[in-house]
């Protein structure tokens, strides 16, 4: 089913004005269908939020633009996800530096076993760069990028997993900031975290969003409805069916106007 | 905790329906005062406004706290912000009455032309139609209804020139003073029902999200 949605036709009205072009999308666990039929464009920059109840397969949408679905080995993808016009699921497209491009941030913090210094310079390191100063500079560049620098210029060789829950996002943020992403991917990233720690993310992926197009899968619908520019409403209606894209449109409008009833009762508590 | 919140809008959404009760009540009583020149019942609206501004304001303190603690989104987002400028325009209407009401102590002392008299119960009683009309679509959510309180209101305009027309024919001096206060009393009535119709615009949007806007003359721009 077509989500009632204008924006959900601009794959094909304005190719070049999306980042992300998802066409005629279905997503398999070997016979299950997780996925349906799912057409969307994400605009470049800015924020896009998914919505929608446990199991509908946001997470299981999120995870196709890296290719990290790959990791499973009953996954398959039917349809088209382009970025920037280039299929990423074609022959020869190398799914590690798609995963440079595309970043990602997870539900729980997960720095490497190692120091501050080394979490940041971990990417930078495996794409090339080996000189300290380059190093330096990149590692300085991304923790000021992801707001961490002044809290931990002065403990760089200090274990990641010594800091707080909030600045080990933070500083995976930083990691991903690292090797110069286009789009980054965060999946849940502030469930796990204090208030404080969830407004200094949210502050940061408003900075963010002037250079990176960014993706949020997110319970928190108050958080959706505050960071995001554009809403996509999944869901999965019966128990063994596929999820589908309801709804997709300006953030405003949806926690406002609905256009879909599905949407309206989702996002006013009636289910889910 | 949701069935909380649920039951909160419900119950805010009665108090509002019980303002635009009172508020179709003051209208009636102040159109009494004037028709009958009766300054006792002009004195009860007057002494009643204060009670209906606190009711008012109550909705709007209501409707913030509610916006504040629950995050309410579409329709029940919808609600209560048109609860809130609802009860403002309930507000005014209120004021409104008063001002008849303080038209009605003006002109009890003296007996003017019984057309002039008849032309204010007629438009009165218009009036009447449209607030009872207005407060039925707002409790029912009735869309079609909404849409027709425009057309409800055409006839009150046009006693209001009616009225104006019947002014010029006026000779004495004292008739146009005692006239000067009928006008604007009439000018009152119309204005409540122009607040009707507006309401009827935020019960559409209320209900749909679409803002209609069916009319330019809004209350606002009249004053």
């Amino acid at each position: 089913m077509t989500p009632s949605t204008a924006a959900s036709s601009g794959a094909s009205a304005a190719p070049h004005a999306n980042k992300i072009t998802v066409r005629d999308l279905d997503f398999f666990y070997g016979d299950f269908q997780a996925l349906t039929d799912i057409t969307v464009g994400i605009k470049e920059r800015g924020i896009t939020a998914f919505i929608g109840p446990s199991g509908c397969g946001k997470s299981t949408f999120l995870r196709c633009f890296n290719r990290m679905n790959d990791l499973i080995p009953s996954a398959k993808v039917g349809g088209t996800i382009l970025i920037d016009d280039e299929d990423i699921y074609a022959v020869g497209v190398d799914p590690v530096d798609l995963r440079r491009r595309v970043g990602m941030i997870f539900q729980q913090p997960n720095p490497f076993p190692m120091s501050i210094y080394d979490n940041v310079a971990f990417g930078p390191r495996l794409h090339g760069v080996t000189k300290k100063a380059g190093l330096d500079e990149v590692v300085q560049r991304s923790l000021e990028r992801a707001n961490l620098w002044k809290e931990v210029k002065d403990i760089l060789p200090r274990g990641g997993l010594t800091l707080s829950g909030g600045q080990q996002q933070r500083l995976c943020i930083a990691r991903v900031l690292a090797v110069e992403p286009d789009i980054m991917l965060m999946d849940e990233p502030c469930s796990a975290i204090d208030p404080t720690s969830v407004q200094k993310i949210e502050d940061l992926m408003d900075e963010l969003k002037d250079r990176i197009t960014i993706i949020i899968v997110t319970h928190n619908m108050q958080q959706a409805a505050r960071v995001s520019d554009e809403t996509a409403f999944f869901l999965q209606e019966r128990t063994g069916e596929p999820a589908e894209l309801v709804e997709f449109g300006r953030t405003a409008d949806i926690f406002t106007s609905p256009k879909d009833r599905r949407t309206e009762d989702y996002i006013t508590g009636r289910f889910g | 905790m949701r069935e909380g919140f649920r039951k909160e809008l419900k119950d805010l959404k009665a108090e509002v329906v019980g303002i635009g009760r009172s508020v179709i009540e003051v209208t009636k009583l102040a159109t009494r005062a004037l028709v009958d020149g009766d300054v006792d019942i002009a004195a009860e609206v007057i002494a009643g406004d204060d009670d209906l501004d606190t009711r008012c304001l109550g909705i709007e303190e209501h409707s913030l706290e509610i916006i504040a603690t629950q995050f309410p989104v579409a329709r029940d987002l919808r609600l209560l912000h048109s609860l809130a400028y609802i009860s403002m325009h309930f507000e005014r209407m209120g004021d409104l009455a008063v001002n008849i009401s303080k038209a009605a102590r003006r002109t009890a002392n003296r007996r003017g032309p019984q057309t002039l008299y008849d032309l204010i119960q007629a438009q009165g009683n218009l009036v009447h139609r449209v607030l009872e009309a207005m407060l039925e679509a707002l409790e029912k959510k009735d869309l079609e209804l909404a849409h027709r309180l425009q057309a409800l209101d055409e006839p009150i305009d046009h006693l209001f020139k009616q009225f104006f027309r019947e002014l010029a024919r006026l000779q004495d001096e004292e008739d146009i003073e005692w006239a000067s206060s009928m006008v604007l009393a009439s000018r009152y009535l119309e204005r409540i029902a122009d607040h009707a119709v507006d309401i009827g615009e935020r019960i559409t949007y209320m209900v749909t999200g679409e803002f209609e806007q069916v009319g330019e003359d809004t209350p606002e721009a009249n004053t």
